[in-house]
């Protein structure tokens, strides 16, 4: 139903490849600058790709006009007339249209019933609060029914727990009209927790586009690696095929089998891992895959441990243990193996003089 | 650290006492002079009791109401700043939308030429105006007419600022969703961006009003003797010669005049953006060109 | 969203107007200064064409503000009151915009209301009130009776260049507050406080930091008020009804509407420009050089 299929080729926006399903929460996650509002605002039409094809459903609408475009956007800053009521807000587009007074009525009616809002129709944008505002903004544009809409870090504006609060409502938003969203964020949490799959750019190129899971757990690259979470990247030499599987890396003076990642890397890789796939075992312990260390900083969490290990190749590595009920000692100075499981760890290209920074 | 607060604080006095006494005394003589166009007496310069409007009205033959020279400099400059204000506002805006929006070698020199009005010396425009009527215009003769293209072309640049102001602040963004949801740029124009300039049109007309009655220079080249005439140029020349209070009256006239505009341009401002104070937008920039000039 | 043509479409209004009634009318300056004269009829004949422009007449004029020559001494003057004004201005419109930007706090919406009025009361309304108070009988001449300072007040609005010099300052000086008001308030405060945390009294911050700061500010200032008052020829006039205090604006003046020979008054007002746009000019320059050297 809604397909949209986006290459477009700006400076700030590079070989851009994209195809969104119909229905969808896609997300595009990068840091600022990356060209994620540029995407978004190639696909809304208030800027002209330099080459390349905008498509929805099929049809290209590269120099269709905004205003034509069944695609609406809920700004960042919400950009709600300020001299319009919330009722003159929403009925705004439908009124354009040409709908009939009556029905516009209704269907004002029904997008503030959807956001939680009815009875706000006399206020203006001035008397609401933040997360209310974003609302009104929501119900403008889905009173449309756009094939897709697109969010411009919506959430930006509010504080921790009102964020928290409207990401599980816009899901189930989501959920409930079954219109294709597509959302822009600097913020991966929120990415993870809303999207059915995730774009992560940087400098104006995809990374990697996979669901939520893939993303984190089978990063394509040392950026994506090092966007989601701590990414305990390490410089190692990539060698040869292993007989069980995986190759071999070596990092430092140690040979390590990895299992996951990229098959054809030779010479100079980046490897990663996880901190909570990291297993902490007494000096001593044999088996492939450890590596001598000693702990610097030991941090209790409640719900579990975050220890911070200096290898003795000189790499610092980040470990998070689950709080398993048992009392774990890990002081200052204690010498330890840190085991890093070959099924967890996962090979990466090398980017270069960036060392991962992105 | 205390006596040194107290050295402070003395130092700062001083200031406070210069700036008060500055602002009071350069306030004094306008007071003064309103003052004296109650004054029952002939006498512009010693009090003979008061009289509320011997000089407006009252006085058969001197007063603003019965003197003919009077009425008509008070009509005449009436009457340019209606032409002023329903010329150079309308042209003022398109200037204004034209200038920021336009992106291009050729729009900075015209911002250029645009703000050149506002610093060249009065008597070079005074000068370059009759001339070119004399030499080069020949179909337009000193007066009314002349006085008034001559004033359009000064007040464009201050309704450009104003405007310029109150476009900057508002920014793009809700012409941009106002295509989004679907409007044509007519649509856009129509619904979105006229209303949220409502304000700053209006305080461009007061404005150009206050600027219009207050102007003497272009006014007095201009001009096509008596009947011509503005208040300034009545003022300018009662001021060395034996005149009654009428003179003030008539001065005081204009100064209620333009504060009355000015309150009614600041109020009618703060009015038409008042749903904009607790949201993101900010009218701050646009204000402020409203109080002063942009500096 | 909107056509390319749009803006462009809308400005041309605006621009058409001061072409036509902005730039032609300088034009037709320079053409009267340096075109020729009817022998008949001693009008000015102005050439339009730049290839007939004669400077003889312009180079005349221009001679004629050299040392020794007949608008020499009326140049000097108007730069004497001039500079005088403005200083006197600086000296006492700098301690107040600073006081207003910088310690004022309830009131400072006050001052700046207050700061602000004199600039919509009319130029002439001012100069009459001025005069009314230094008129014979007037104010200042009461109290300075009452006073006990003279028994023979000066006759302040006849020929005293004192009088023009007082009324230029107190015509101007708002014009120079507001600027000054506006460049000091853009100062950092965090730069002042980082002065004091490192050990500066107050009058070192003030003296090391505040006032190169706010140089540029000064200047901009002292050229909003210096180029109009260059070509003021209605102060001296209200004030002060002798030639002996007249400013080259009162000669444009005479000339354009009391003499015989507007193309003098033309290549006076041409050669004032210049003057003007000169120092102008110079302005800009230091400004922008100013700006270069701070933001690397």
């Amino acid at each position: 139903m809604d397909l949209v299929k986006a290459f477009g080729a700006q400076k700030v926006v590079d070989g851009l490849n994209l195809r969104i399903s119909p229905g969808e929460f896609f997300s595009i996650l990068g840091s600022s600058g990356c060209g994620k509002t540029t995407t978004l605002r190639l696909i809304a039409g208030f800027e002209q790709p330099s080459s390349g094809h905008v498509l929805l459903d099929g049809v290209d609408m590269t120099n269709t006009p905004p205003n034509r475009r069944n695609v609406n956007t809920v700004f960042q800053h919400y950009a709600l007339f300020p001299h319009l009521d919330v009722f003159d807000n929403v009925a705004f587009g439908p009124r354009r249209a040409r709908v009939d007074p009556g029905e516009v009525k209704r269907r004002v009616g029904e997008a503030l019933e959807l956001v939680q809002l009815a009875g706000y129709e006399k206020r203006k944008p001035a008397q609401l609060s933040g997360g209310q505002q974003q609302r009104v903004a929501l119900a403008r544009s889905l009173v449309l029914k756009p094939a897709v809409l697109l969010l411009d870090e919506p959430l930006g504006a509010l504080d921790a727990k009102l964020r928290k609060q409207l990401q599980a409502e816009l899901k189930a938003l989501q959920r409930q009209v079954g219109i294709t969203f597509i959302y822009v964020t600097h913020d991966q949490e929120e990415a993870l927790t809303m999207s059915d799959r995730i774009a992560v750019m940087s400098r104006g190129r995809v990374e990697q586009v996979a669901a939520p899971r893939e993303v984190y757990e089978e990063p394509a690259s040392v950026f994506v690696a090092d966007f989601l979470g701590v990414s305990n990247l390490m410089s190692a030499m990539a060698g040869g095929m292993s007989g069980v599987g995986g190759r071999m890396i070596r990092l430092g003076n140690f040979e390590l089998r990895a299992e996951c990642g990229d098959g054809s890397i030779q010479g100079r890789a980046k490897i990663t891992i996880r901190p909570e796939r990291v297993r902490i075992e007494p000096r001593g312990s044999g088996g492939e895959n450890r590596i001598p260390g000693t702990i610097e900083r030991c941090d209790y969490l409640g719900s579990a441990m975050q220890l911070v290990v200096r290898l003795v190749t000189g790499d610092l590595i980040h470990v998070q243990l689950q709080n398993t009920g048992e009392p774990l000692e890990f002081p200052r100075g204690a010498a330890v193996h840190a085991h890093l499981p070959a099924g967890a760890l996962r090979v990466l290209a090398d980017p270069g003089e960036d060392d991962g920074k992105g | 650290m205390r006596r040194e607060a107290t050295r402070r604080s003395r130092g700062s006095r001083w200031l406070a006492l210069l700036t008060w006494g500055y602002v009071l005394l350069s306030l004094w003589p306008v007071v003064v002079a309103i003052q004296f166009s109650f004054n029952a007496g002939r006498s512009m310069t010693s009090w003979q009791g008061f009289s509320l409007t011997r000089w407006y009205f009252g006085d058969p033959v001197y007063s603003v109401w019965h003197d003919p020279t009077l009425q008509s400099a008070l009509m005449q400059s009436l009457k340019l700043a209606a032409l002023d204000m329903s010329i150079a506002t309308p042209l003022g805006v398109l200037l204004a939308l034209g200038l920021t929006r336009w992106r291009s070698p050729l729009a900075s020199a015209s911002n250029f030429l645009m703000l050149l009005p506002m610093v060249t010396p009065e008597i070079v425009t005074g000068v370059a105006f009759s001339l070119v009527i004399l030499h080069l215009f020949v179909f337009l003769h000193p007066g009314t007419l002349a006085q008034a293209l001559g004033h359009v072309t000064f007040s464009l640049s201050y309704v450009v600022v104003i405007v310029r102001g109150r476009l900057v602040s508002i920014g793009r963004q809700y012409e941009e969703a106002a295509a989004d949801l679907g409007a044509t740029p007519w649509q856009s124009l129509r619904y979105v961006l006229l209303p949220l300039l409502l304000p700053a049109i209006f305080a461009s007309l007061m404005i150009v009003f206050a600027i219009s009655i207050d102007d003497f220079v272009i006014s007095q080249w201009l001009s096509c003797g008596a009947g011509c005439d503005t208040v300034p140029i009545r003022i300018y020349g009662a001021a060395r010669a034996r005149q009654t209070p009428a003179v003030n009256a008539l001065a005081a006239l204009m100064v209620y005049s333009t504060l009355i505009a000015l309150g009614v341009a600041y109020l009618l401002f703060r009015f038409l953006t008042r749903g904009e104070r607790a949201s993101g937008t900010s009218p701050g920039a646009a204000v402020t060109t409203v109080g002063g000039l942009e500096w | 969203m909107y056509p390319k043509w749009l803006w462009r479409v809308l400005a041309l209004p605006g621009i058409a107007w001061l072409i036509a009634l902005f730039l032609v009318p300088f034009y037709a300056v320079i053409g009267v200064a340096l075109g020729g004269v009817d022998p008949i009829f001693q009008n000015p004949v102005p050439a339009w064409n730049p290839l007939q422009w004669k400077f003889s007449s312009l180079l005349d004029t221009l001679e004629g503000f050299l040392p020794g020559h007949e608008y020499w001494r009326i140049f000097l003057r108007t730069t004497e009151y001039v500079a005088v004004a403005v200083s006197v201005c600086l000296l006492i419109g700098y301690p107040v915009a600073y006081y207003v930007s910088r310690h004022a706090r309830r009131s400072k919406p006050w001052l700046i209301a207050l700061l602000v009025l004199p600039f919509w009361i009319s130029y002439l309304m001012r100069m009459l009130a001025w005069t009314n108070l230094f008129a014979p009988a007037g104010l200042v001449n009461e109290l300075l009776e009452l006073a006990h300072v003279t028994r023979n007040p000066p006759d302040w609005l006849n020929g005293n260049p004192v009088s023009v010099i007082l009324a230029l300052v107190y015509g101007y000086i708002p014009y120079l507050i507001l600027p000054l008001l506006a460049a000091l308030d853009r100062i950092d405060q965090s730069l002042l406080d980082a002065a004091r945390d490192l050990g500066a009294s107050p009058l070192q911050t003030f003296l090391r930091v505040t006032l190169p700061l706010s140089k540029t500010g000064v200047l901009g200032a002292v050229v909003v008020i210096g180029l109009p008052m260059f070509g003021d020829y209605y102060t001296p006039n209200v004030v002060s009804g002798s030639p002996q205090t007249s400013m080259i604006g009162n000669l444009i003046d005479i000339f354009f509407h009391g003499g015989p020979q507007p193309s003098i008054g033309a290549s006076l007002t041409l050669i004032l420009t210049m003057f003007l746009a000169a120092l102008t000019a110079y302005y800009l320059f230091t400004v922008n050089r100013a700006h270069r050297e701070s933001a690397p």
